[in-house]
């Protein structure tokens, strides 16, 4: 046993969790990943507006030119525009990992 | 682990708020990774089962990270993503009923603390109390990988936990004793 993990009466227990439970690294994939599922899951969000837009029939058109019935598609336009806008910077920063982390963000900052 | 394409948008925002909203995730997400893969890891017990839980950790935390900013009124969103993690690793227990796979000591740990000889040294003890570890209820063995691991104080962990610092103090001063004791029986 070494010193200093065994004192009199007893073991540092403090001193060898500290040792065993260190930090573990992950592995340089998951960041690839993880933009990856990000982009997906804000794609299919942008979809499934453009399909609710798609699927609007006469009557609900003819609804929706009274104004009372404005917020909802507002709305939508607005979230498929932002959904949009997400899944361009997550291809940009996709793209960008060849380049500078500063290149990526000047090239955002741009858009 | 299911559940990945769930609606992760967060609550709709301008475009530049939202740009800022992307660039705030992803410093937070660059500062924690190795936080919350650490906790994964020693809480399921094998790489892969981390992966996915680090990554639904994220996924989860994106979906309400506007809102846990605005309603953290300037402390430290740590906490909020381990306890996000926490109850994943919990769920993840739950439904599918099965325990770490991989033993833990299998792990590859960060070597830059000591140096090869001080491994050797003491590889013995630190498989003998990881497999002491295991003794532990969850909520010990948990509040140990969040201080050691993590590196988190007692006021981080009552949070994570949901517990009051008082009683995190207890709980972490138990199974500590509980350790030491398990390790004299040996």
């Amino acid at each position: 046993m070494t010193e200093g993990t065994e004192r009199k009466g007893g073991w540092d227990v403090e001193q060898l969790l500290g040792d065993a439970l260190r930090p573990i690294e992950p592995p340089q994939r998951l960041s690839g990943r993880f933009e990856d599922t990000l982009a997906a899951v804000t794609q299919a969000a942008a979809e499934e507006l453009s399909d609710w837009a798609e699927e609007l029939s006469e009557s609900e058109l003819r609804a929706l030119r009274d104004p009372r019935n404005w917020v909802r598609p507002v709305v939508a336009v607005g979230a498929g525009g932002v959904a949009t806008g997400a899944l361009v910077l997550l291809e940009l920063r996709r793209r960008g990992k060849r380049g500078t982390e500063g290149g990526l963000r000047s090239l955002r900052d741009r858009l | 682990m299911s559940g990945a394409q769930e609606n992760v948008e967060p609550k709709q925002l301008d475009p530049a708020a939202k740009a800022e909203l992307d660039r705030a995730f992803e410093d937070f997400y660059r500062e924690h990774l190795r936080d919350v893969y650490s906790y994964a890891y020693y809480r399921v017990g094998n790489h892969h089962d981390a992966e996915d839980l680090t990554e639904q950790a994220f996924l989860q935390a994106y979906r309400h990270f506007d809102r846990a900013r605005r309603e953290s009124d300037g402390r430290p969103l740590r906490p909020w993503l381990i306890r996000i993690a926490h109850n994943l690793a919990s769920n993840y227990y739950r439904d599918r009923s099965r325990r770490p796979q991989t033993p833990l000591e299998s792990a590859d740990p960060i070597a830059a603390r000591h140096d090869t000889v001080a491994i050797a040294e003491g590889r013995e003890e630190l498989r003998e109390v990881m497999e002491n570890l295991k003794h532990l209820s969850e909520d010990r063995r948990e509040v140990l990988i969040m201080r050691f691991a993590l590196g988190m104080d007692n006021r981080e962990i009552a949070r994570a936990l949901g517990r009051s610092d008082g009683a995190t103090k207890v709980l972490i001063h138990r199974a500590i004793k509980q350790l030491q004791e398990e390790m004299s029986d040996d």
